[in-house]
């Protein structure tokens, strides 16, 4: 048994991959395409201001973008990773048990129909307005299956595993699927208004159970830690395999892991406060999201820092290797988001920063520098493997890297400075004590900034279709590769 | 103790969890009660001002706008008082947004008017050039869906014994009663009256008309909502 | 010096003077407000920090080596190096956390820090300022200040050229159109127009030199009378239907107002009630205080000068 190495089974995991791909490539164009808009609002009415009109305007887009790449893109990828690691760290194939792999199967498939139906239901404007929870309660339903599904995969695997102790990357799985069963449940407790009223109205709309500045508290607490665990702790997870195993170095510190992981768990939860700051939540709750934001930079440095430390005396795999490339620069990224988000939670700088462009910036630094790098790294570590082939293009993945960077720079330059000059705007007061501006002044003033923003954009999405292009071209036409040329850094072909 | 539980997953999953679940507990618990008690002169919503929240909040005019006015002087000055946690009493779900990208609309029913709206909405770059808010034409022709908000206001009065047809106290130490029909079918014809009055204050032909034969498009439950933000 | 540093403070100092130059050349500017430079300050230190702590890492990438103990288990051939924690790292995250403490238990709530004590202070502060400034301002200086409120306030509705925008709403710039003068005179008017309840009665009780109520060819020849600035045909329909009220000139009396040029004092009237109309509905004004009304009075009438 030993002797013999383990077939490992990856079907599910290539599924995921190119639905992560594909929704990856259609929600950034939506994001592309509403960046456009807010530059230049006549695209809302591309198609003429009548029906369709409708479904090309900024609202119901917006919605679509946000929910489609962190649902669609980011946890796609984030499973397409959990079915390649998971198997791999715990030394257990899927393919030893029937059962985990229909569970596989099923976790696939009706998670993609969920993902179909959102998309509709999103485009016909239902929607519960809740930001990152806006599915209507059938929705929820499908994906908490969806969710039970993945937990029954993870328990699966961790009970038949060969290697007893837990690898960092398990931690963050598990933790992402407790943490996100947990939030789901709570912030989307609703009663269907069809069957409450003995079938009046639409079938699919529910009344939340918490009103007002309750409401806002759970859904903070909500929205705040869905972030944390859906654009943090897995992604954490993929780091922790994807670096160190395409370096070949060890983790710098276990107990800098240790460290970061429990102070990530128990610092994060708090902090969901700084979405909420000067409003009518009591002060000491906003306090709280305050001070444990500053904080959490600590925890997540650590990661960061830890996996700095790994390419220790590394410098010519950081400048030879792209997918390296992709995780160092993903790392400091993370840091940079992860420092930006504690300044932005403190009160005196959130009373600018907050409902501003700053904002925007913030989430895309780390959405697009520190996931979906990341996401990108390891699926260019995975694909090889998936295939027994070489990299199609190691100069797209060069080229594709700095185009992509390129366009980060833009597009968070560009909102922080729009945000702080809209915040300053919408404070000023004038020599006579009246206010300044009034708000569409802050409005036109951003435009040049919205121009480079959906510049920027753009450059990542043909950087992402790049991406797409070089993975698609590897499974089909790479050079065929020994598995002994697949141990650590991943062959590609110039 | 930290290895011992990396090899154990069921207590390393329990850990886990005690840990990120005890947060929410002191964060979220002591606030309930305080919170979600209504502030005097605070009314349920009517049936068409319900209905037109929920055009609000089909066409997510939440991603763009905020309702949430913050004790900052300039925002006072721009919008009038800041937001007091009981005037949300009656918001399921709130609406406070989280980006501005047009202005707060927590008090817009007090500086702008039924006629304004219906400008602003069909043509918001001809009222205010420079906008980059998008035209919404197709509320003018799009039924309102009556039905749904109606079920809401049974469902919220069952469940979470919401006043309807309840006195409720106002600032002035006079009382308000907001109606809520015994059947859909009376309902509906609350919701028009409400949407007759709005009418008389539009010139679009075609709103008009559609009134006049009985049908709400949603614009009017729009405007019935944003004029009962104050 | 390596190479690095130089990128770093290359990076740094562009996009830290991009920033400047963008925010502070743009309208806002600091003010001499604490918030605005607190944010200022908090930007400028993530880029710092960030760049100069994560190039410390890339020197230790480009020349330090790896080594230490390593753990006993080896997951898909990655290992782990038991080597202690940075230093800095965990001195800074013990300072957090007994920072943390100390504001938990003392520095906040001795402090007691309350955001609407803070909003009264400020607004107290600011009303301060003015109150004692608003006494002087008068003549040019209050037009001034009443195009300033106009700006922030008016032009959404009224246009930047206070035109009416297409007449969605009044244009501010001539005393009264004809169709507003039609809508008077047969329907009335009632919009506290003279700062309380007196209305003016419609079309049946206006009447002609004969005595009998007023025609539509008599309402559309006072209507252009009016709207033209008492000029062309109507002065004798006017003088016998109107001039009771409005006087002869129109510059109004105690019951009626002034219909031949705008006064502050109309306009704050129109502020303090709202105004429904023909065009549209224009609503109150109660968040704007008393010397911001006469501001906006004085810098509509002076528009139509
Ligand atoms: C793309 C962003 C965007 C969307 C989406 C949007 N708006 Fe706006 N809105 C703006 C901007 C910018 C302004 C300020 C300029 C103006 O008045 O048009 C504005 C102004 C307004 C105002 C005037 C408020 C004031 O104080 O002047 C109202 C009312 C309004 N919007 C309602 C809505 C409603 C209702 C919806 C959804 C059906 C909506 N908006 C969707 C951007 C948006
Ligand atoms: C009995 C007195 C009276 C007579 C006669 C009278 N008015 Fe008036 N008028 C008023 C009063 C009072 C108001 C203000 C009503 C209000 O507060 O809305 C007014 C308002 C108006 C306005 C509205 C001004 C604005 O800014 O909207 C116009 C125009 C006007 N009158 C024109 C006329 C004309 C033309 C005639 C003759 C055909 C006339 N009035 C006859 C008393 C009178
Ligand atoms: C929401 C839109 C709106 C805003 C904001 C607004 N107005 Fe108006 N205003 C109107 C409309 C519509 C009318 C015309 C009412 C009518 O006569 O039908 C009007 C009429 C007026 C009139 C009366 C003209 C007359 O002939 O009687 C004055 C004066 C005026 N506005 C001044 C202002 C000032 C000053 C401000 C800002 C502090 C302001 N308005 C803000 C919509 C607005
Ligand atoms: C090509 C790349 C992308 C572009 C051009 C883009 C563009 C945009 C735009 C224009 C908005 C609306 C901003 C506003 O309302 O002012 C937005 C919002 C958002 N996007 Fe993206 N986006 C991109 C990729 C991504 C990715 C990959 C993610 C996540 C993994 C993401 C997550 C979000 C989130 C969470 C929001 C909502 C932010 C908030 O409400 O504060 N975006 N994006
Ligand atoms: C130390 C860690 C972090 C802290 C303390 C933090 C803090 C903040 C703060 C203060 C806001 C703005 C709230 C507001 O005023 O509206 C915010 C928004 C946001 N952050 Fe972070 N952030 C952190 C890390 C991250 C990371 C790594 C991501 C990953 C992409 C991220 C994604 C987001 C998103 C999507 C929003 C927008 C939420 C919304 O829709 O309003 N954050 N964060
Ligand atoms: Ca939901
Ligand atoms: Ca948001
Ligand atoms: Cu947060």
């Amino acid at each position: 048994m030993e002797n013999r190495p383990l077939e490992y089974d990856y079907s599910v995991s290539k599924l995921f991959i190119y639905t992560s791909l594909g929704i990856g490539f259609v929600g950034m164009l939506v994001g592309v395409i509403i960046a456009w808009e807010m530059a230049f609002p006549a695209i809302n009415t591309i198609f003429g201001d009548g029906a369709i009109a409708e479904y090309t305007n900024f609202s119901r887009l917006r919605v679509l973008h946000t929910d489609s790449v962190i649902y669609g893109f980011v946890l796609s990828g984030v499973w397409a990773t959990w079915y390649y690691v998971g198997q791999r760290v715990l030394k257990v194939s899927m393919a030893e048990s029937k059962t985990l792999m229909y569970v596989g199967y099923a976790h696939f498939w009706i998670y993609l129909f969920a993902a179909v139906v959102l998309v509709i239901s999103l485009l016909m404007g239902i929607t519960q307005s809740k930001e990152y929870a806006e599915f209507e309660w059938p929705l929820d339903l499908g994906i908490t299956t969806v969710w039970l599904l993945w937990g029954a995969s993870i328990a699966g695997l961790i009970g038949l595993r060969r290697e007893k102790t837990l690898y960092i990357s398990i931690w963050y799985y598990i933790a992402t699927f407790l943490a996100v069963a947990m939030l789901h449940l709570l912030n989307n407790l609703a009663i269907p208004t069809y069957y409450a009223s003995n079938g009046i109205g639409a079938w699919y709309h529910s009344v939340s159970m918490y009103a007002g500045t309750n409401d806002a508290l759970v859904q903070w607490w909500f929205g705040h830690n869905a972030v944390a665990f859906v654009l943090t702790t897995p992604i954490i997870a993929m780091i922790y395999y994807f670096l160190p195993k395409e370096s070949g170095q060890a983790i710098y510190s276990y107990k800098l892991s240790l460290l970061s992981f429990w102070g990530l768990m128990f610092i994060y939860l708090w902090a969901g406060g700084h979405h909420i700051l000067f409003s009518t939540v009591p002060d000491w709750v906003q306090t709280l999201g305050s001070v444990f934001s500053v904080i959490l930079i600590l925890p997540s440095w650590g990661s960061a820092i830890n996996m700095l430390l790994t390419m220790k005396g590394e410098w010519q795999q950081v400048a030879s290797n792209p997918i390296i490339k992709f995780m160092v620069m993903g790392s400091t990224f993370y840091m940079f988001s992860t420092l930006e988000g504690p300044i932005q939670a403190i009160k005196s700088v959130n009373a600018i920063a907050h409902f501003t462009d700053w904002i925007i910036g913030h989430v895309h630094d780390g959405a697009l520098g520190w996931v979906v790098f990341m996401i990108m790294g390891a699926v260019y570590h995975m694909i090889p493997r998936l295939y027994g082939r070489e990299i199609y293009s190691k100069k797209i993945m060069a080229t594709q890297f700095w185009i992509q960077t390129l366009g980060i720079v833009l597009y968070f330059t560009s909102m922080w400075i729009a945000g702080i000059t809209q915040g300053m705007m919408w404070r000023a007061h004038d020599e006579f004590g009246n206010l300044a501006y009034s708000f569409i002044d802050t409005v036109t003033v951003l435009h040049p900034y919205f121009v480079i923003r959906a510049v920027g954009g753009t450059l990542y999405l043909i950087g992402f279709a790049m991406f797409i292009y070089n993975v698609v071209m590897t499974a089909r036409n790479g050079r065929r590769v020994e598995a002994s040329e697949l141990h650590n850094t991943t062959p590609m072909a110039d | 103790m930290f290895h011992w539980l990396e090899k154990n997953p069921f207590f390393f999953a329990l850990a886990v969890f005690a840990t990120i679940a005890f947060a929410g507990l002191v964060e979220i618990i002591p606030n309930f009660a305080q919170s979600s008690r209504p502030l005097i002169g605070t009314t349920p919503y009517s049936t068409l001002e319900l209905a037109g929240r929920h055009v609000y909040i089909k066409n997510s005019c939440n991603a763009c706008h905020s309702q949430l006015i913050r004790p900052f002087k300039s925002e006072t000055d721009r919008y009038g008082d800041y937001s007091l946690s009981g005037e949300y009493a009656y918001d399921r779900p709130f609406l406070w947004g989280s980006k501005r990208t047009g202005p707060d609309l927590m008090r817009v029913g007090n500086y702008r008017t039924t006629d304004w709206h219906e400008n602003h909405m069909w043509d918001p770059e001809k009222v205010v050039p420079g906008t980059i808010m998008p035209a919404y034409r197709w509320m003018f022709v799009n039924n309102t869906d009556v039905d749904t908000a109606y079920a809401e206001m049974i469902t919220v009065e069952k469940f979470f014994g919401v006043p309807y047809n309840k006195p409720v106290p106002m600032k002035d130490g006079s009382t308000k009663t907001i109606k809520m029909a015994d059947t859909l079918h009376q309902a509906r014809k609350d919701a028009l009256a409400e949407a007759r009055i709005i009418v008389k204050d539009m010139k679009h032909q075609d709103v008009i008309d559609a009134v006049e034969v009985g049908r709400i498009p949603e614009i009017v439950a729009l405007i019935a909502y944003m004029n009962s933000l104050k | 010096m390596n190479k690095i540093y130089l990128w770093g403070f290359i990076v740094t100092a562009s996009m830290l003077g991009f920033t400047y130059v963008s925010v502070l050349g743009s309208k806002g500017g600091f003010n001499g407000d604490i918030v605005n430079i607190l944010t200022i300050a908090g930007a400028a230190a993530l880029v710092i920090i960030t760049v100069f702590v994560v190039i410390k890492y890339v020197r230790q990438m480009q020349t330090d080596t790896a080594d230490g103990e390593l753990v006993n288990e080896s997951w898909d051939g990655i290992g782990e190096y038991l080597n202690p924690v940075p230093m800095g790292w965990a001195i800074i995250y013990l300072m957090t956390m007994v920072w943390a403490m100390w504001y938990f238990t003392m520095g906040y709530p001795v402090q007691s820090y309350s955001q609407i004590g803070e909003y009264n202070e400020d607004v107290d502060v600011h009303n301060k300022k003015f109150e004692a400034k608003y006494a002087s301002i008068t003549g040019d200086r209050l037009v001034e200040m009443g195009e300033s409120v106009f700006l922030a306030e008016c032009k959404i509705c009224h246009g930047l050229t206070a035109d009416g925008i297409d007449g969605t709403a009044s244009n501010l710039n001539v005393r009264l159109e004809a169709n507003v003068v039609k809508n008077a005179i047969v329907n009335g008017s009632n919009n506290n127009l003279l700062g309380m309840e007196m209305p003016m009665p419609n079309r049946e009780f206006l009447f002609n030199a004969a005595g009998s109520a007023i025609t539509d060819a008599e309402i559309d020849t006072v209507s252009a009378y009016v709207a033209n600035g008492f000029t062309g045909k109507g002065s004798d329909v006017y003088l016998s239907a109107c001039a009771s009220c409005h006087k002869e000139n129109g510059m109004g009396t105690d019951y009626g107002p002034n219909i031949a040029k705008y006064t502050p004092q109309l306009v704050v009237n129109v502020l303090n009630h709202g105004k429904k109309g023909v065009i549209g509905t224009m609503p109150a004004f109660n968040r704007l205080n008393a010397k911001q009304k006469e501001a906006a009075g004085a810098y509509v009438t002076s528009l139509s000068e």
